[in-house]
């Protein structure tokens, strides 16, 4: 893998922005944003060959979710995977049941403190590499629960790649946290235990 | 669709279980007979929080006997909020927010509860507009709730195909949920006093051609289960409740209707519009999985009759309430009238005032009686709000329905009791 | 509904549409089972604990409009510059059992007060749905039921301490730091 230096943030290697909706009008309104430049300068940097971008782009193309779907937000999740929303045709093709077939957490709904201990565990089954969306306010910060028994964030106890706002996001913008975490893969950014350094 | 008389007078011995199915003195928890625990070769497996069949998280601590399940515990409060305790701490306005997200599959049977609680210790009028608009929004809600579970059931039982067909539909009623609240879910458009916002325009036209089609979405469901051989082997006989143990388990929706008993609260308390509306009541006798099954999809046909009737026969007029007291007074006022911007001032920083009192509001939710207890103590938050959710009653008839169950009948058994965690740990 | 025939009855109040018996804790399991065989209340619709500490202590803000949807009633004019506290509660629990008649479509509550750490009969033997209700009023309020059969925690871990429900304890959470104010 490409030597990445744990404890460097991203903005050392130069990706400063996030993308910002698709600019229609101005100069820059048929190329790419400036995200995929960044994106494609952090690929020079991070010196990625070609067969680890063959291997980034199988990864990012067929990531497949874990069934983690806890309240309000697994309903819209289940939504992503009817046929308005397909999320198949960006690759994740089924969720899978069992952790250790999975590699990707989508945290939805809100984590009690019971529940804090199991999520861990699902997510200790996982095998590496494995992502984590934190989906929702309520997996992302704790939301609008501010109280003795919801985890306020969930990356507190696992390793967050992509935070999808929202209560419940639309699954229009889970979709976009997904083609984020996609697009993160296939630039060679290591998952996000690596860059933090943390047990996964 | 026979009724059955309600059991209502049923001479209970006091030792109740003799002669029910409900299983022991701990109606919620199944045993394991001792002999068979010294000869048999039980094994004990955990359905674990986290499991494919999208309930949500309850863990179930079965005991198995080669296929056939002897023993079964449920462990609820994984999803324990502290719903109850967090409303304490907010005003009367913000705390409407709050029980949308109890039962996230049927939220504004929530938000309805809670905000009639609120007018019922108001004393408010609301006007007949905002009746039927909330009327036809809940009855909307009713049939994506029973879609929602006729998506995940048929799922969990191998009927994967009905998942998109479900949820095709599933999606066009959220988009009406969007044109008129701006929110697929959680839409937050009940207030106290009426609804948020006016109704805009072209929500009638699309709620027609919705209703219009609902129908054919139905038959198409029922073409797909309802004569399928597997779908009967699976669901009928399997997960039997009589009568007198729903009753006894306080068991309520459908059910209780599925068990032969003919109880509806919106027939029996009407609220909202319900009492000027014409609709069916289905009420099934066998009390297994397939009844449930029936009574929800003929639900959702009633339900599409009712909206189409709230539709025929929406009123025209104000949209909330008129009392300064509690509603916002509209924008325009606010730049000529000193009255209306001291009103918006007090609101908005203070919020609104609720005379003292308890009240218990009962409606009928998808899922059965949701019940709201409030009590007030004249301040401008909470004091206590309770919420009597139907799944955590469903749940406690797990043990019951599942006599003689073998693991698989488990997951259809489960599935029919329709319940959403949300609601059962709150 | 007269004070001979329902045991233990101390008061009967009517208010919004509802009645509201009250009974006495000591007798609560009698009453109930009365509810039931002579009443006809077949269905136990919910089991509720309000905690009442603290009530009265806070003054009301006597500019705050404490009337009706119909505006303040100039027969009762409202505070005159006094506090206006709410009605003052026997003892710290209530608990009270929501019961309806399928047969009438009547609905009724029952009420008992208890103080901290009194305990109260389980009606799970007149009706098996009590079972977690009870468990849940345990849980969450400290509130015990002699003679339930299963009498543990229900919605937090096992192991937690402290009753969340009750007044003293406290909402919990994390302070929010906003980024605009470093």
């Amino acid at each position: 893998m490409a030597p990445v230096r744990k404890k460097r943030r991203l903005a050392d290697y130069g990706l400063h922005t996030e993308r910002l909706l698709w600019p229609t009008t101005g100069p820059s309104a048929k190329g790419p944003g400036v995200f995929e430049q960044e994106l494609g300068e952090l690929e020079d940097k991070l010196m990625l060959t070609t067969v680890q971008k063959a291997i980034t782009w199988a990864q990012g193309n067929s990531i497949w979710p874990d069934t983690f779907g806890l309240a309000c937000c697994a309903i819209e999740m289940m939504s992503i995977v009817s046929s308005r929303y397909d999320i198949a045709r960006f690759g994740a093709e089924v969720f899978r049941s069992s952790p250790r077939q999975a590699d990707l957490l989508i945290v939805s709904g809100r984590v009690a403190h019971k529940m804090a201990a199991p999520l861990r565990q699902i997510y200790d089954q996982m095998l590496e590499p494995k992502w984590v969306i934190a989906m929702g306010a309520c997996a992302s910060s704790g939301g609008m629960f501010n109280n003795y028994t919801v985890l306020q964030g969930v990356d507190k106890i696992v390793a967050v790649d992509v935070h999808v706002p929202g209560c419940p996001p639309r699954p229009e913008a889970l979709v976009e946290g997904i083609i984020r975490l996609q697009e993160k893969i296939k630039a060679g950014v290591p998952p996000a235990y690596d860059i933090r350094g943390v047990a996964s | 669709m026979a009724v059955h008389p309600p059991a209502a007078r049923v001479r209970q011995p006091r030792l109740i279980y003799e002669g029910t199915r409900i299983p022991s003195p701990i109606p919620t928890v199944l045993q394991v007979r001792p002999e068979l625990m010294e000869q048999g070769d039980i094994m004990q497996i955990n359905f674990g929080p986290n499991h494919p069949s999208t309930h949500g998280v309850l863990r179930l601590i079965v005991d198995l006997d080669g296929e056939r399940v002897v023993g079964l515990a449920a462990v609820v409060g994984y999803l324990h909020t502290g719903f109850e305790k967090t409303m304490e701490h907010k005003t009367w306005w913000k705390a409407i927010t709050y029980p949308e997200r109890i039962d996230y599959v049927s939220f504004q049977n929530n938000e309805l509860v809670f905000v009639l609680a609120i007018e019922k210790l108001l004393a408010l009028e609301t006007p007949p507009k905002a009746v039927w608009m909330r009327t036809l929004l809940c009855e909307l809600n009713r049939i994506h709730s029973h879609l929602v579970f006729l998506a995940t059931a048929a799922l969990e039982l191998g009927a994967i195909s009905m998942f998109w067909y479900c949820f095709r539909e599933r999606d066009q009623i959220l988009d009406l949920f969007e044109l008129v609240t701006g929110a697929r879910m959680h839409t937050r458009y009940f207030q106290a006093g009426g609804l948020a916002e006016d109704i805009p325009r072209g929500f009638y036209d699309e709620c027609r051609t919705f209703c219009e089609r609902m129908p054919h979405a139905i038959d198409q469901y029922e073409s797909l289960v309802d004569r399928n051989r597997i779908w009967l082997e699976r669901t009928q006989g399997v997960g039997l409740l009589s009568a007198a143990d729903a009753i006894a388990l306080g068991q309520s929706g459908p059910v209780l209707r599925a068990s032969g008993v003919d109880w509806d609260v919106r027939r029996t308390d009407p609220y909202l519009a319900y009492d000027q509306l014409d609709f069916n009541v289905p009420v099934y006798e066998n009390g297994d999985v397939y009844d449930r099954y029936r009574v929800r999809m003929e639900e959702m046909r009633e339900s599409t009759r009712i909206v189409e009737q709230c539709l025929e026969g929406m009123p025209e007029g104000p949209w909330i309430a008129d009392d300064r007291k509690v509603v916002l007074p509209p924008r325009e006022e606010l730049h000529t009238s000193m009255e209306s911007l001291i009103h918006h001032f007090k609101l908005v920083t203070e919020g609104y005032r609720v005379p003292e009192g308890e009240v218990y509001v009962p409606i009928e939710s998808p899922r059965g009686e949701l019940g709201c207890y409030v009590v007030s103590d004249g301040g401008p938050k909470p004091w206590r709000v309770k919420f009597r959710a139907p799944s955590f009653v469903a749940l406690e008839a797990t043990a019951t329905c599942m006599h003689d169950a073998l693991v698989a009948d488990l997951i259809a058994i489960v599935g029919s009791l329709d319940s959403v965690m949300g609601e059962v740990d709150r | 509904m007269s004070r001979d025939q329902i045991p233990g009855l101390l008061e009967e109040r009517e208010a919004y549409g509802e009645t509201t018996l009250v009974v006495e804790p000591g007798r609560l399991l009698e009453a109930l089972g009365h509810m039931r065989d002579e009443r006809g209340f077949a269905f136990l619709a919910d089991i509720t604990a309000t905690d009442y500490l603290g009530w009265r202590e806070e003054a009301r803000d006597v500019a705050g409009h404490l009337g009706t949807a119909a505006g303040r009633d100039l027969n009762a004019p409202s505070s005159q510059g006094l506090e206006l506290l709410p009605e003052p509660k026997p003892k710290r629990f209530s608990l009270s059992y929501h019961l309806l008649s399928l047969e009438d479509r009547s609905r009724v509550r029952v009420q008992a007060w208890l103080d901290d750490g009194e305990a109260v009969e389980s009606a799970v033997s007149v009706w098996p749905t009590a079972d977690w209700h009870e468990r849940e009023a345990f849980d969450l309020m400290g509130i015990r039921f002699s003679g339930h059969p299963n009498l543990t925690r229900l919605l937090m871990d096992d192991d937690w301490e402290g009753h969340p429900l009750r007044k003293d304890y406290p909402i919990g959470g994390e302070p929010v730091r906003f980024s605009s104010a470093e």
